[in-house]
């Protein structure tokens, strides 16, 4: 076996807690990418990172696998210190970048099969467990199929698949969902949940918070380099109990009118306003948005619980991008 | 069905040593020579078209090519050949990784540095040899020159492709942006075809030029080559071989630096 045994390691390694201490990422010694970013998380956990774009996820993540090298902070894989063995830190964790994979030249089972055996699978293991995947994906149809001719959905799920063909204990993903179709999306969130449940910890970077809310056992949400809210998904709505969520479809063309001071926060994205109500304003919050769509003003409502996504706007002031359709 | 395995938490805690080492760099060379699949053979094909054409090149310029001008070019036009794939072709390669945004997937991968690196030399060596042989062969083809192959072949080719190479895959690493990785290669060509004595004698440069080539590793690298390639026309080679040896070294430990940084 290609095991190192490395002494007493071997045999008091059962933790394999990922922690995060105080991690701060300046440039130039001025703007702060991360700022005092701490989390713990377990093996077996999804763990999703929440934020705007440039708010620092990428960043956070690119210093776990050693990428990019921490101003201040630590951060550590069971007693790895990942920070000081960048070498150990790609060994014992898989990253899939947002970009594309560079796999033109490749069929699809090659791509996977190789970059298996880069991570340093056995051959035996890898093909059983890459075209396993491929079947689990539904992906069959290209699996002889070069790269250059893929779509770009298919592709981000070869690179999801050559990202976890030999996991890592620590696997982040950032961005797995992008371009991917809704049916394969669920076949993909489904496999993101196996691989915690066989024990990885998975890091899972989303702006994306609808997708986000079902995926994640717990989530960190991000803003500006700092982390401003922990927690599982309902911990974090908790706060939003006894509130609805308003939504109005204005008119095109219309401004966000004025706002009854029933409405707590709002934002709107596209020609959509979403306002955040108390329960018990629910009938007034109703005749307001009844006004409003007779005078013209908007189209159509609808009223709601609250979702994730109120909280992360009423945290980040920004919607997520997937709001628009929501 | 989903898939089947054991659990993560079982997999290897950390793989090292001579075996980890091997098992990486032939991964990583499948890896190249499957990326390069659809570009390697019309690689292969340039390089030795070009090998050649500057060969026949050369008797288009001079009229009345000597036995001992032939010897001097064609031994020029190998060197080139050489020192332009990696220098030259190695840091564009890696700058498209980095403007296709590939390059942050690459660095991710678990492999000891040391071996990608080495199988990015390999890599080179399959690139480089047949542009090569293609000049050797057009020189005596076109010029009927004869060459005195002596074994000191392997050691002044190795240690030209092993510089070159790595002194691009250190400046591809190094420069962060893929625009000026394409500005300091076309400088080099500059540098290597009109300012470095590599088809023509060091002596025809002003003194203050010739010292300076002196200390740069590509006069070196003509002058170990042409060496092993003929009997008598090189000079001074033991202190090319010193320089290049240098070179060598230093370009390997600018390459582990370099690729030891982290931003």
């Amino acid at each position: 076996m290609m095991t190192s045994t490395y002494g007493e390691h071997v045999e008091t390694q059962s933790d394999w807690t990922f922690r995060a201490e105080n991690v701060s990422k300046t440039y130039d010694g001025e703007v702060f990418a991360n700022d005092g970013i701490s989390l713990e998380v377990h093996p077996g956990e999804v763990y999703g990172l929440l934020g705007p774009n440039g708010a620092g996820k990428t960043t956070f993540v690119k210093q776990v696998i050693g990428l990019l090298k921490p101003t201040s902070g630590s951060i550590s894989l069971g007693h790895f210190d990942l920070i000081e063995d960048p070498d150990v830190a790609r060994q014992l964790c898989s990253y899939l970048p947002q970009a594309q994979m560079p796999i033109e030249s490749f069929k699809m089972h090659e791509a996977v099969h190789i970059t298996g055996l880069i991570r340093g699978g056995t051959s035996e293991d890898i093909r059983a467990r890459g075209d396993a995947l491929i079947e689990a994906l539904d992906l069959t149809e290209w699996r002889d199929t070069r790269g250059h001719k893929l779509s770009g959905g298919v592709r981000r799920l070869v690179g999801y698949m050559m990202t976890t063909v030999s996991p890592g204990k620590v696997v982040i993903l950032d961005e797995p969902t992008n371009d991917v179709d809704p049916r394969r999306r669920r076949l993909l969130w489904d496999q993101i949940r196996l691989l915690g449940s066989q024990g990885a910890a998975v890091f899972l970077v989303t702006h994306n918070v609808l997708e986000a809310e079902k995926a994640v056992d717990r989530l960190a949400i991000i803003d500006e380099g700092k982390l401003i809210a922990q927690g599982t998904p309902s911990s974090l709505k908790s706060d939003d109990r006894g509130r609805l969520r308003l939504q109005l479809m204005l008119v095109p063309g219309n401004g966000v009118p004025d706002l009854p001071p029933l409405v707590q926060h709002h934002s709107r994205v596209g020609n959509n306003l979403m306002m955040v109500i108390d329960e018990a304003d629910a009938a007034v919050g109703i005749s307001w948005v009844r006004q409003m769509t007779d005078a013209g003003i908007a189209e159509e409502y609808a009223l709601g619980a609250t979702t994730l996504e109120d909280v992360y706007i009423r945290l980040t002031g920004h919607t997520s991008e997937n709001s628009g359709g929501a | 069905m989903t898939t089947a395995t054991s659990s993560i938490l079982e997999l290897p805690i950390k793989r090292e040593g001579a075996t980890h080492w091997l098992q990486s760099y032939r991964a990583m060379l499948r890896w190249q020579l499957t990326d390069m699949r659809m570009l390697l053979p019309i690689t292969v094909v340039v390089q030795l078209l070009s090998g050649v054409g500057l060969v026949l090149g050369f008797g288009l310029l001079i009229s009345d090519m000597t036995a001992n001008v032939a010897v001097y070019l064609s031994t020029g036009a190998v060197v080139v050949t050489l020192v332009i794939v990696g220098v030259i072709m190695g840091p564009q390669l890696i700058a498209q990784q980095k403007a296709a945004g590939s390059y942050d997937f690459m660095w991710s991968l678990p492999v000891p540095r040391s071996s990608a690196a080495a199988a990015w030399v390999t890599l080179n060596v399959f690139i480089a040899v047949p542009g090569m042989l293609g000049a050797l062969g057009a020189a005596i083809w076109r010029y009927d020159v004869s060459f005195d192959v002596s074994l000191m072949v392997v050691p002044a080719i190795g240690l030209t492709l092993v510089t070159g190479t790595l002194l691009g895959y250190s400046i591809g690493h190094a420069v962060s942006k893929p625009d000026i990785t394409q500005l300091i290669t076309q400088l080099l060509v500059f540098v290597i075809m009109g300012l470095s004595p590599i088809s023509y004698p060091i002596e025809n440069l002003p003194g203050w030029l010739a010292t300076i080539n002196e200390f740069l590793p590509f006069y070196p690298m003509a002058n170990v080559v042409r060496d092993s390639l003929t009997n008598g026309i090189a000079t001074d080679v033991v202190r090319s071989y010193v320089v290049l040896g240098m070179w060598a070294l230093a370009s390997g430990s600018i390459a582990a630096a370099v690729l030891r940084k982290r931003k």
